[in-house]
This record gives structure tokens, sequence and C-alpha cells, in this order.
């Protein structure tokens, strides 16, 4: 972090561990009622409509001579019970996936804020009095933490497979590989708990100023952040255009029902993509249609809760709002939080998405399935880690609170955001609807 | 920034998410519907094509110019964004020429006296 900040208790972080509590405490209720509660009623419901299903399928078959209403009462038999079975998987993977993040979250800020609780009082983790207001000092934590990912990446396929012997005896994992991995995730966790520690204080003097061409005299957090998004759209273009190159020359329904020359010979149904799935029916379209609105809705509030952090003379809304945001700190905390309550929705319903493809047969075997899976699950992640910095920009919002001087972090933040937000403007209308 | 250009009581920010939220139903209202509501207008997929990439284009230029703050950041920004661009140009024209319909269906004044298609 650079130039210089306010005294900061570390007793402070203390408000981290309760939040991570508050989180939890949320992500299990949420998890027994949707995940367990209603998913089970679902199950029982699902089981009784496939074995009313099955057991009509005997008795028409030991009939014989089917009639057009017997097939058309079992085809609406099987529907029906199709339709139990994705709604069982909407609440149970809904709660699955709520726990888990709630785990992640928690166990994020938590330990983040447990750590820097417990460091000696004075201790500002960059070693550096802040007597000179204007000195520019840096942070050695973004090292620590690239070599974090450095040895948790060498360790992943094997912290993956170890992941799954914990879950089948049959599996043996690599105990070397997975030990590397967790001090990789160890070294991450202390580098970015140590980040936020330089940042809490930050005030917004001393910012670093680039004094060389081409960003001469902007902030150098700034444009390494676009320079870090230039990199990310080359990430996505090279999705985009392998998805285009195999697109193009794909024979699906679409294209054979249009008349396309060179797919005239072959059969409906021969390539199937995640759109041919999605488009057609309002409930299937609905999950990725709803996170396209989150995602707009959540780019609008992060640009609030920016704008009301550089207002200085901020004033109360009456009536409801005015309850919900009385001063300027809750109002930017308020904002922040619903657009990681908005972001965390589409982590939710893209897996719940997902597990309604697998359930249609629609897996990673495929092209389609590989290229599709690929390109809205690294769009995910990137929002999955989008939330956990949104973790801590909440409890900074919170504690020492953001304002016309230090709101920089919300607005470098808000940039790789907005660019998550760009990168599904494309992703959605490519993969979803074309 | 945006927020002091004013339109009916509303900062710049309110009306491009309104922008960004009408577009969207509208791309997926184009998807969703075979024929023009009301009419027997069928909506190809020509015309599908179309209405994605120019509704895409919108949102695009929304969020960056007004959400990112392009328009009134200094133009480095604008141009360090758009440097990738540039690949990506390139990397959709080696799909062009790596894909069999993009070398066959050039227009003839693209490839004068050359039978590339039919010789390799």
């Amino acid at each position: 972090m650079s130039g210089s900040g306010a005294h900061v208790e570390n007793g402070i972080w203390m408000r981290a561990v309760m939040m991570g509590g508050i989180i939890l405490t949320i992500g299990v209720l949420l998890f027994a009622t949707l995940g367990v509660a209603i998913a089970n009623g679902k199950h029982d419901t699902w089981k009784q409509l496939e074995d009313d299903y099955h057991h009509e399928e005997e008795l028409l078959a030991a009939k014989g001579n089917l009639t057009d209403a017997d097939v058309k009462h079992l085809d609406h038999m099987h529907h029906e019970e199709i339709d139990a079975h994705l709604s069982y998987l909407t609440y149970r993977v809904a709660g699955i996936t709520i726990l888990l993040m709630s785990i992640t979250y928690a166990s994020f800020i938590g330990i983040g804020g447990f750590l820097n609780a417990s460091k000696p009082e004075g201790d500002h983790g960059d070693g550096h009095d802040d007597h000179d207001e204007h000195e520019h000092h840096g942070s050695s934590s973004p090292i620590i933490f690239s070599f974090g990912i450095l040895l948790f990446l060498m360790g992943l396929p094997d912290f993956i497979v170890a992941c799954k012997a914990l879950l089948n005896s049959e599996v043996s994992a690599d105990l070397g590989m997975l030990g590397l991995s967790s001090i990789g995730l160890v070294t991450i966790m202390i580098a970015v708990s140590n980040w936020w520690f330089e940042d809490l204080p930050f005030n917004g003097h001393g910012e670093q100023i680039a004094t060389s061409w081409p960003f001469e005299g902007e902030h150098i957090r700034k444009a390494g952040l676009w320079v870090f998004i230039m990199s990310e759209i080359m990430v996505f273009a090279t999705f985009f255009s392998s998805y285009l190159r195999m697109r193009t020359e794909w024979c699906t329904d679409w294209a054979i029902r249009d008349g396309v020359e060179a797919c005239k010979d072959v059969p409906e149904g021969t390539v199937v993509t995640a759109s041919d799935l999605l488009r057609y029916d309002v409930s299937t379209l609905m999950p990725g249609a709803i996170n396209t609105f989150a995602l707009i809705i959540s780019s609008y509030t992060i640009v609030l809760a920016l704008k009301t952090a550089k207002d200085a003379h901020w004033e109360p809304s009456t009536g409801f709002m005015g309850k919900l945001m009385p001063t300027r700190k809750a109002a930017v905390r308020n904002y922040l939080i619903a657009t990681l309550a908005l972001g965390s929705l589409f982590i939710v319903l893209k897996l719940v998405e997902w597990s309604h493809l697998v359930a249609e047969g629609f897996d990673v075997g495929t092209v389609q399935g590989s290229i599709f899976y690929i390109a809205t699950g690294a769009h995910g992640l990137h929002v999955f880690i989008g939330l956990l910095v949104m973790l801590y920009l909440v409890f900074k919002a919170d504690t020492v609170g953001y304002d016309e001087d230090n709101a920089q972090g919300i607005e470098y933040f808000g940039l790789y955001w907005h660019f998550v937000d760009l990168a599904w403007v494309v992703i959605f209308p490519a993969f979803y609807l074309y | 920034m945006g927020e002091h250009v004013e339109f009916m009581g509303k900062d710049i920010y309110f009306w491009n998410f309104i922008v960004l939220m009408f577009f969207t139903l509208f791309e997926v209202g184009a998807v969703f519907f075979e024929v023009i509501p009301g009419t027997d207008i069928e909506i190809t997929k020509m015309s599908v094509w179309l209405i994605l990439i120019v509704v895409g284009i919108i949102k695009g230029y929304g969020i960056a110019a007004f959400f990112m703050h392009l328009r009134d950041d200094p133009r480095i920004y604008t141009r360090t964004a758009l440097f990738p661009v540039l690949f990506v140009l390139l990397m959709l024209w080696g799909i062009g020429l790596s894909n069999p319909a993009g070398v066959t269906d050039l227009p003839s004044w693209c490839t004068p006296n050359w039978d590339y298609a039919e010789t390799r």
C-alpha cells in the first residue's frame, strides 16, 4: 500500500471475525432452509412422480397397442417428472452453493481478521512510521501473494485429487503436492491479510503518481489496474475466438432449419449447444437472464457506493431509504453489501443452471460443453474472486469508512467489477442466446 | 465525473443503468420470440445476429464510457483498453483464414485469380 494513514487500533480487526461469523450463520440458515428442508420436500415429490411414471409405463407396456392419448399421457407424466427433478436440483444446489460460499467468505474474512487482530499494537505491517504525509513506500504483500498463487497452482491437480480422496477411499492422493498447495493457500492468506492491514488506515494521502510516459501524472494503481484489465480482455478474447471458430462450423438445429447449405444432410439434434437447451423456454433462460440483470444492477450499486463516498455534501433521503442509509458511511457500506449479495446471487444461479444442463446430459464431455463450461466458468471465477475482495471493502466501509479522500479503493475495484460485467455482455449473447 | 451531468433530475449513471436494463430485455426478447409479437413477421437468424451485435456494442459502450469513466478520464486509459482489440482482430482474422467457409465464401474482389480453397 502506498501513502500514509490514520491510526487504527488492531482490535478493530475482531469485527472482521464477527463479520465472518454473521456470514456463516446466514449461510447455514439458508442452507438448512433451501438445501435441506425445501429440497427434501422437492426430492420426495420428484421420487413420487418418478415412481408414478414408471408404474404407468409398465401398465401401458403390459396393455400393448398404445393409443395417441396413452403416449401423450405418458409424455406428460415424463415432463412432470423432469420438471420435479430440476426443481429439486435448484433448491439442493442453491443450498449447497450458499453453504460453501459462506464457509469460504467466513474463512477468508475471519482468518484475515484474526491474523491482523493478533498483531502487536503499533505494528503497521510495512515497517514505516507515519510521520511524513507525502512519503511513498511500497508493499511486499503483492509479491508474497503471487508466490502463494504459484505454490497453490503447482499443487492444484493433486489438491483436487486429495479433495476427492476425502470423499472416496478408493482414490489416493499425493500428499507431497497437497502439502505444497496448502502452503500456497496459507501464503496467499497471510499476504492478503497483510495487504488489508496496510490498506485499512490509508486515508488517501500520498497516492503514488506515475512520473514517466505514458501514464505520467496518473495514479500508479489505476494505471496498473488498466494494464491488468488489458490482459484480462486477452484471456476472454481467447475463449471467445475459439468458441466462434467452432460455432461457425457446427450444424446446430438453428443452422439446419435456417437452410445453411453445408448442413443440408445433417439430421437435427446432431450438435446441441447450451443455447439450444436454454433459449427456447422461459424457465431455462431465466437463470442466465436474471444473472445478466444482477450484474448490471451490481455495477450500478457499486457506482452509487463510489458516488456516495465522494460526495462530501451527502444528505440522507427521506422515507425508507433514509432509514436504510441514515449516514454516508452506512450508505456506502450498504451499497457494497448490495453489490456483494447480487454477485453471490450470480454464482448461485450459475451453479443451479449448470446442474440443470448436466442433468439434461450437457456435460464437459463434448466440445460444445467444454468451451461453454470453461468460458462461463472462468467468468464465474472472476466474479467469485471479486466477491472475496469485496468482503474487505465492506469491512473497511463498516469500520474506517470511505470518503472523498480515500474512495480510490472502491473506484479501482469498481473498474474490475465493471469489466466482469462487460465480459458477461459478450458471453451472455454468444453462449446463451446465439 | 458523470454525476455532474443531469437529465430530468437524475445523473448520467442512472440513465446509463436504465439503458442497459432496457437493451438486455430487448436482446432476450429478440431471441425468445420467433415472430415479432402481434405480427406474423418472422425474426430470422440473421436479424437476431444483428440485434445481438448492435445491442452488445451499445451495452459495452455504456459500461466502458460511463461506469468505467473512460469518457471523462485521460485518453491514455481508452488507448490501454483498446490496445488488445488489435490482437483480438488478429485472432478473428486468423479464424477467418482457418475456417474453410471463411476462405471459400470470400468475395471475388478479395481473391483475384486465387483458387486457394480448391488447391490446398
